[in-house]
């Protein structure tokens, strides 16, 4: 999941100086699940916008409606193209993913072009739970795992060194730069030495393959899964919402 | 510009000189002898030469000890190229103090080719700053004695910084805009990309209007059919015309090395001739001449504008 946070609402106001009509926009995805985008943080985003003089519509994307797959945002989209049509600017409480997918949308799909405006900040792809996260994984595009005991350094490692540690680990096995968090080598020595593979960590591992990240990347699933294929109620649910989604096929 | 001047090249600039400047490469070597060569047969040609900095990626001899050899070996003035493609800002900020410890008196900062493009694609490429907060840094470096972070620097390094203009630009209004940018935040003077055709210039000049900053429009000319070509294929933002491409893909035919290199030079002076006659009449302050290895086509080019 993409944890997240909500930006300052000194900056929010900032980016909407002068923009009187306001669509606040959800997401029922990673959002919902870290309280940036969910029914409640739209609301209560409203509030807070109305306080300030502002004129609100709310848009709500139910839970597993995330912004960034636009075959079901795009369901709310379509349903309210009069509001986004007479609004001056959009707000929308999703990761960056979300803030781009449905600017793309509405500017090439409905012909709106409106400014759409980041409530959150992304903080990474993350793990764990149910209270604690930690980012594990960089989407790097070539994953390392295989060589390093199942745990990452490029994302673990301060520095993300491929073959540390480096000389500042405390005595604790703590990072020299956060006495917070652990040391990924020291736990990738342990962890080998418990698995018998302690003859792999003196192995020099090469320097990473960034080509394989190289930005931005694209891809295409030859079979998508489709509204039709999470559910029949969600599916009668966008059904009785109204015109769906102009997709690419 | 600022109202200090710190090198001949930005002296000449404000002058109101005509001035020209060279390009210079090191390459995948352990030493930069060759460029010392090309640099010495410059002297008194040109008022100073770019050295380049790992130039459509390949990792070669660091810009900064190359431009150090070559201006103290040669007294050639050098432009130093600083690309932020492989560099932090800290390692930016250290090279640019080192610049002015090492005598070097002007800076071209670039954003750089991707790595990807290059010789060594894995690597990770930085862009940590870019070419307009690079020249931001310079000059916040020269004139205030502070880095990014506010910190101090003690006796700061005088020298110029100049950013890049690309005419060529596929979508020349935001390439004008950019360029506008680099200027707002104090870059000194401007080097283009290589332009080939008059009206592109034209183009570029009428989008840009005026501005207060010196520009050199950089030239081309190429000492083989596969340099030339190399440029149309792989430098972004870059059409060598077909015909100048064809007569040049004709030496290649030719046996005798005298009469070939001949035959080069008379195509390169017969095509840049019309160019460098239209430049004239341009806003441009002079010409970066691109020359890389391949010296001695210089002074026929300079006498069509002098």
């Amino acid at each position: 999941m993409i944890a997240q946070e909500q930006k300052p609402m000194e900056e929010i106001l900032g980016y909407l100086e002068g923009k009187q009509k306001v669509v606040v926009m959800g997401c029922g995805g990673c959002a919902t699940f870290y309280h940036t985008g969910d029914k409640k943080a739209v609301g209560e985003m409203a509030e807070k916008l109305r306080k300030e003089g502002k004129d609100v519509f709310k848009i709500v994307l139910p839970f597993s409606f995330q912004a960034c797959d636009i075959e079901k945002s795009g369901v709310w989209l379509e349903k309210n193209r009069e509001e986004l049509e007479n609004r001056d600017a959009v707000l929308l409480m999703s990761c960056g993913d979300g803030v781009q997918v449905v600017t793309e949308y509405t500017d090439e799909k409905m012909s709106i072009t409106k400014p759409i405006i980041p409530a959150n900040d992304a903080l990474g792809l993350v793990g764990g739970g149910p209270k604690k996260f930690k980012e594990t994984c960089l989407s790097c595009g070539m994953c390392e795992l295989g060589k390093t005991a199942g745990i990452c350094p490029l994302t673990s490692c301060g520095k993300g060194l491929m073959n540390g540690p480096c000389g500042g680990v405390r005595v604790d096995d703590k990072c020299e730069i956060d006495e917070e968090k652990d040391c990924a080598w020291v736990k990738i020595y342990k962890r080998m030495e418990k698995l018998g593979e302690l003859d792999k960590f003196i192995e020099m591992r090469d320097p990473h393959e960034w080509s394989k990240a190289k930005r931005p990347r694209l891809f295409e699933i030859e079979e998508p899964v489709g509204m039709d294929m999470i559910g029949a109620g969600l599916g009668m649910l966008t059904y009785k919402l109204g015109p769906k989604p102009k997709l690419e096929e | 510009m600022g109202d200090e001047v710190y090198s001949q090249m930005v002296k000449e600039l404000k002058d109101g000189k005509y001035v020209f400047t060279g390009e210079l490469e090191p390459e995948k070597a352990g030493d930069v002898n060759e460029p010392i060569e090309m640099a010495r047969e410059l002297v008194g040609l040109v008022t100073a030469c770019n050295v380049t900095d790992n130039p459509q990626s390949m990792a070669y001899v660091s810009s900064l000890a190359a431009s150090y050899q070559i201006q103290k070996e040669t007294g050639m003035e050098c432009v130093y190229q600083l690309r932020c493609a492989d560099r932090n800002r800290m390692a930016l900020l250290s090279d640019v103090l080192g610049a002015g410890v090492l005598g070097l008196k002007n800076i071209l900062a670039l954003a750089g080719d991707h790595v990807s493009l290059g010789d060594t694609p894995d690597a990770k490429p930085v862009f940590d700053l870019d070419s307009t907060t690079l020249i931001a840094m310079i000059r916040k470096v020269v004139d205030e004695g502070k880095d990014l972070g506010g910190n101090e620097i003690h006796n700061p390094p005088k020298l110029h910084v100049g950013g890049a203009a690309a005419p060529g630009a596929a979508y020349l209004q935001a390439e004008v805009a950019k360029v506008k940018r680099k200027i707002n935040v104090g870059a000194e003077y401007l080097q283009t990309q290589v332009v080939y055709y008059t009206d592109v210039l034209d183009k570029f000049f009428n989008e840009l209007g005026k501005v207060d900053v010196p520009i050199l429009v950089g030239i081309f000319p190429a000492r083989t059919f596969g340099q030339a070509d190399f440029f149309d294929k792989n430098v972004a933002g870059v059409d060598v015309p077909p015909a100048y491409l064809e007569n040049m893909k004709a030496t290649k035919a030719i046996k005798d090395k005298e009469k070939k290199k001949e035959e080069v030079d008379r195509v390169n002076i017969e095509f840049f001739t019309g160019f460098l006659e239209h430049l004239k009449g341009t806003p441009a302050a002079g010409c970066h001449m691109m020359a890389v290895g391949y010296p001695r086509i210089i002074a026929p080019l300079k006498k069509v504008i002098e």
